[in-house]
Order: C-alpha cells, then sequence, then structure tokens
C-alpha cells in the first residue's frame, strides 16, 4: 500500500481531536475521508501533510516511517479547502513552484508546467493572474500545482466545498478523470457523501475522531457498521423497537435479543432508508412491518416529496415518495420490507436485518 | 432631480464632514512649512549649505540613518515574522517593548542608551577597550537612530507578515520548499509592500532623529544636531539651510522607495 495510517491520535490542548485512527490508501486508489463537520478529518489531513505533528501514531508513505518529516521531506500533495494559489505568481509560476525544490530543470520544468495545464484545461490562462481566475479555475490550478511534482499522495481536503452545485459537480467529475489519467493515489475529503460515493474506491467514515467505518461505497451503503454510517451514509429514519403487543415494530427473534426478553430491552436500534418504506393506500393489506401514525408534514423537494408520521408508537418517521395524497392531520400507515430493515444493538454495532 | 445626480450629491455629502476636519488638520500642517519656506528668501541658502560644516551634517545624516534603516530591517523584519507567526510565553510584553520607543520622549530614550551603552558601563567600557566609542561617534549615532527608529519596521512589517493567509505557506512547504524557502518565495514578496513601508518611515525617522541622539552623540553633527547648533547660534533664519537640505533629502528618499517598492499611496484595492 502507498499511505498507512496507524493509531492516529491528536489533542488540541484538553480536547481529543483524533482516536486512534488507522486506515490504508492503496497505491492509484482513491479514497474518501467522509465525514460531519468537525469530526477530525481536516487534523487526519494536516497530519499526513506534516502540518499537524500527532500526539501519537504513526504514518507510513511507501513503507517509509514519516511521521516526525517536516511537510517539505513528505513528497504529499495537497489541495486545500480555501484556495491557496500564490497571489504574486502567474498561474504558470504556481504550476513551476513545486518543481523548483525537486531539482528539475528549466526545460523539464516548462515541459511539465505545459503537460499539467493541459491536463486541467488551464493552457490558456497560463499567464494569467489568480485573482483574474474563476473559482473553477483557481481549484483547478491548484490541483496542477499539487499534481505537478508527482507526489506519492495527493491529498485533497474538502476542494469543492466553497463552490456552487453546478460547478461542483463538473469540478467532481473532472477531478475522477484526472485521477484516472494520472493514477495518483489520492486521499479525497469531505463532508458531502454523494460526492464520497461517486468518486472513492474506499470510503473511510469518521465520527468524533474516530473511525466509524471502512469499505467499498455501495457495501457501507448496503451495510453499514453502525447507526452512524447508516445515518450519515444517505438518510436513514429511525423505527420504535417495542415489545410484542405494542403499536411498534414487533421483533420476534429471540434470538436476537439473546436473553429471552423483548427485543425493547435490549437496546436495540432499527434504522430505514426513507426510499424503502412505502407508504400504504387503505386497499392495501398490512404486512407485518406495517406501522400506523398521523401525518405531521409533507415536504415537495422537487424531484420528491418527503412525509414526516408522528407514530402511534412514538417517534417520528420520515418517508420519501414520488407522489403523496396525503395532508397534515390525516392518518397514514407506511411500510418496509424485511430485508430492507437496518438492525444494531447499540452496544456492539450491527445485528442483521429481521422484522 | 435624477438618480444620479442624487446618489453623487449623497456620497459627497457623506465625506463633507470628515473632509471639513481633515482639512483643517492639513492646514494646520501646511502652514508651519508654508512659513518656513518662505523664510528662504532671507537666509542664503546656498552659501550656507555649500559650509563644509552643512555638508559633513547632510554626509553624517544620510549615512547613518541608512546605517540604522539596514540594521532595523535586516534585524526587524525576521522578528517581525516570529511575532506574526508564533505564540510564546511573555510574546505581550515582547510586544510592549518594541512599541515604546515610539512613545518614549527621545531624550529619556538617550538617557536609557547612555545608562546602557555609556563610556562608563560594562558594555561601554569593553567596546572602549577594544577601541570601539559607543558614544560621542558615528556608532553612538547609529545606537540612537535604530533605538528610536526601528519599532517603525517592525509594527509596520509584522502587520504585513498578519495578512498573509498561512495557508499559502503551508501549501508552500507541501510542495517542497523549507520554512526559510518559504519565508524568502511567499512571505516576503507578499509582505513587500509593508516592509517597505516600514523602511521608509524608519529611514524618515532616522533622518529626523535629534533628542536621542543628542544625547549619546552630539557629534559628529548630522543635520538635526546642526540644526540645533545653529538656531543657538544664529537664529530661526540660521536653521532654514540645512532644515531645507533635511526636508529635500528625506522627500527625495522616500519618493525613490515609494516609486522603487511601489508601495501604495492609499489602501491597496
Amino acid at each position: 500500500m502507498t499511505l498507512e495510517v496507524t493509531g492516529l491520535t491528536h489533542r488540541y490542548g484538553d480536547e481529543l481531536a483524533l482516536e486512534d485512527v488507522s486506515f490504508e490508501v492503496d497505491a492509484g486508489e482513491i479514497v474518501g475521508l467522509l465525514g460531519p463537520s468537525g469530526c477530525g478529518k481536516t487534523t487526519t489531513v494536516q497530519t499526513i501533510a506534516g502540518h499537524v505533528n500527532s500526539t501519537a501514531g504513526g504514518i507510513h508513505l511507501r513503507g517509509e516511517d514519516i511521521t516526525a518529516d517536516p511537510p517539505e521531506r513528505r513528497d504529499v500533495g495537497v489541495v486545500f479547502q480555501e484556495p491557496t494559489l500564490f497571489p504574486h505568481m502567474t498561474v504558470a509560476e504556481n504550476v513551476a513552484y513545486g518543481l523548483l525544490p525537486a531539482g528539475v530543470g528549466p526545460d523539464e520544468r516548462a515541459a511539465t508546467v505545459d503537460r499539467y495545464l493541459e491536463l486541467v484545461s488551464l493552457s490558456e490562462q497560463r499567464e494569467a493572474m489568480p485573482a483574474a481566475l474563476s473559482g473553477g479555475q483557481r481549484r483547478r490550478a491548484e490541483l496542477a500545482r499539487a499534481l505537478a511534482p508527482q507526489p506519492d499522495v495527493l491529498l485533497l481536503d474538502e476542494p469543492l466545498s466553497a463552490l456552487d452545485r453546478g460547478l461542483r459537480d463538473r469540478l467532481r467529475e473532472e477531478i475522477a478523470r484526472i485521477q484516472r489519467e494520472t493514477g495518483v493515489t489520492t486521499l479525497y475529503v469531505t463532508h458531502d457523501q454523494e460526492t464520497a460515493m461517486a468518486l472513492s474506491d474506499r470510503l473511510v467514515v469518521m465520527s468524533d475522531g474516530q473511525v466509524a467505518g471502512i469499505g467499498e461505497p455501495r457495501e457501507l451503503y448496503e451495510s453499514p457498521p453502525t447507526p452512524f454510517v447508516a445515518s450519515f451514509l444517505g438518510r436513514s429514519t429511525r423505527l420504535p423497537v417495542t415489545p410484542p403487543g405494542d403499536p411498534g415494530l414487533t421483533l420476534e427473534s429471540r434470538a436476537l435479543a439473546g436473553d429471552g426478553g423483548t427485543p425493547a430491552d435490549t437496546g436495540l436500534i432499527c434504522l430505514a432508508r426513507p426510499s424503502d418504506l412505502t407508504l400504504l393506500d387503505s386497499e392495501r393489506t398490512e404486512t407485518e412491518c406495517t406501522l400506523a401514525g398521523v401525518v405531521d408534514r409533507v415536504t415537495d423537494l422537487g424531484t420528491r416529496y418527503e412525509v414526516v408520521l408522528t407514530l402511534d408508537a412514538g417517534g417520528e418517521l420520515t418517508v420519501e415518495t414520488q407522489r403523496v395524497q396525503l395532508v397534515p392531520g390525516e392518518r397514514a400507515r407506511c411500510t418496509i420490507d424485511r430485508t430492507d430493515l437496518l438492525l444494531f444493538e447499540e452496544s456492539s454495532g450491527r445485528v442483521g436485518p429481521v422484522c | 432631480m435624477s438618480t444620479h445626480t442624487r446618489t453623487t450629491w449623497t456620497a459627497r455629502s457623506t465625506l463633507l464632514v470628515p473632509a471639513l476636519l481633515g482639512g483643517l488638520l492639513l492646514v494646520y500642517v501646511a502652514v508651519p512649512f508654508v512659513a518656513f519656506l518662505a523664510r528662504t528668501g532671507t537666509a542664503d541658502v546656498l552659501a550656507r549649505l555649500g559650509e563644509p560644516q552643512a555638508q559633513v551634517a547632510v554626509r553624517n545624516s544620510l549615512l547613518t540613518a541608512t546605517t540604522s534603516t539596514i540594521v532595523a530591517t535586516v534585524l526587524g523584519v525576521p522578528l517581525a515574522y516570529v511575532l506574526a507567526r508564533r505564540s510564546f510565553p511573555g510574546k505581550r510584553l515582547l510586544e510592549g517593548l518594541i512599541i515604546l520607543p515610539l512613545v518614549l520622549p527621545p531624550v529619556v530614550a538617550g538617557a536609557m542608551i547612555l545608562t546602557a551603552f555609556g563610556r562608563f558601563t560594562p558594555i561601554g567600557a569593553t567596546a572602549y577597550a577594544v577601541g570601539i566609542e559607543l558614544t560621542g561617534s558615528f556608532i553612538g549615532i547609529v545606537l540612537a537612530q535604530t533605538f528610536v527608529a526601528a519599532p517603525f519596521v517592525v509594527v509596520t512589517a509584522r502587520a504585513g507578515f498578519g495578512a498573509i493567509d498561512e495557508r499559502l505557506e503551508r501549501a508552500s512547504r507541501s510542495l517542497g520548499y523549507t520554512a526559510l524557502g518559504t519565508f524568502r518565495h511567499v512571505a516576503l514578496p507578499l509582505a513587500r509592500g509593508a516592509i517597505l513601508a516600514g523602511i521608509t518611515l524608519t529611514f524618515a525617522r532616522a533622518m529626523g532623529e535629534f533628542g536621542a541622539t543628542y544625547m549619546v552623540a552630539s557629534n559628529p553633527r548630522t543635520m538635526p544636531t546642526r540644526i540645533w547648533v545653529d538656531f543657538i547660534n544664529g537664529g530661526i533664519d540660521a536653521v532654514v539651510p540645512v532644515g531645507l537640505a533635511l526636508l529635500a533629502v528625506t522627500l527625495a528618499v522616500l519618493a525613490v522607495v515609494q516609486r522603487v517598492g511601489r508601495v501604495p499611496t492609499v489602501i491597496d484595492r
């Protein structure tokens, strides 16, 4: 593997920012580091880049321990969240900047700059100053600057977060293309699960300074290891789990509880994707996984509707649907296929799909 | 009234009060200049400036102020960078110490330098023993000017470095540059305007320095000490030639520095 992060821990004063973070990035792979704001993503990237010294843990690049190395000796390219093009240099000078300490001669330097400017479609802007570039062009110029010295690993720290949606989508595709063409090993940091799912070969999901799950995007989405991953990677809504006879979902399998008690006693968490829930009309018969309640609100999201039910069993449930005739205050029922349920034991993570 | 006219009138009226207040200050500053320059008719300026004493004073001022500015810049710019980039215990105290010479009466500053580097202090005596006179000498003038004028370059350069996004420097480090290389290629060019402004102020202050200089080294004469001696001996009119020379030299140097360094005269948009 190219990058190996082992037991990374970092404190800002008394505050624990990272706790025992471990993951690997294989050669040529693009790994998404995904998590909500403040979960430690940027600290992880800054530690790998050498701008933050970790309290504990190790970083290996191509098998070499670089934990104590200064940033300039790491062969790690970084594209920061905010633009960092040098404002006193042209685009070409910015791209050439990292080639000088690498000992690249003038002719090869010029050829490399041309090659990378062409790669990011900025050949015509080579003599432009950064202030004259659009937001998307600046990001592309930074990408070219980070790639030109051919780093072992490219760290992209939320490079698209400051851009509008349309530009973000276009640049996301461009980053994917550039990564494919260069084959550079990439760690892509984002809080946007859509971007992470679309770009990544594998995902590392972080929560509260810890790794909450690692795996291929589809695998993590369909079989999330923890309730956090289930709720962060795609949307999820929590279903009430109650003892037999009560109006919630009754989980019949005693094997799950393990102690012969009711599932509600064992601290089970039952989640479902809002898109997996189906609203039942009056003619349809109830299935074994049916919940009833009162419509609290209906939100038109353009491509779909979002219906929030206040359940008879307590709590709220969100259902996504393409068409809806319900209005707030009306009674409604919804159902879900038992295999779509995401069931977790609070203490030990995922248990399995059972209804 | 059209919208455009109304907008223009509003914009003008908005600046009316500050313009009036600022105008008063400008008049107050300009009047002594005009009055002083009006005396040139009564004084034989060129003849007085041609005297060896005046020429020595001009030369000494240029040499000492240039030396003081170089010393203040070479030592002050790195200090400004450290102050802009690092937090450490006692930093506030250090910053206060740097600013102190700005608010201290120059005569008191001179007295302080004498108590530290005077002929009969340990440092002064040691230097004297090896043939270096720290007071009453060219070095003494530089010591006094540097003490009083160095804060200008430190304070302005610090503001310049502080305005640079630290992420630019991190990007530079990740592109293979050491901390020193990053300082040279990123921080220094980006803070250039502020540093040059500081150098300009330092030079101007050093050129005009009198109180501390007179205490530490009244000889050899600089232009300000020459002016004082001329005033004592000959009154106001005797001051005019060297005073004008001081004004002209300082303005010329400032103009050159600002032109070469392209230091903005107003807020850089």
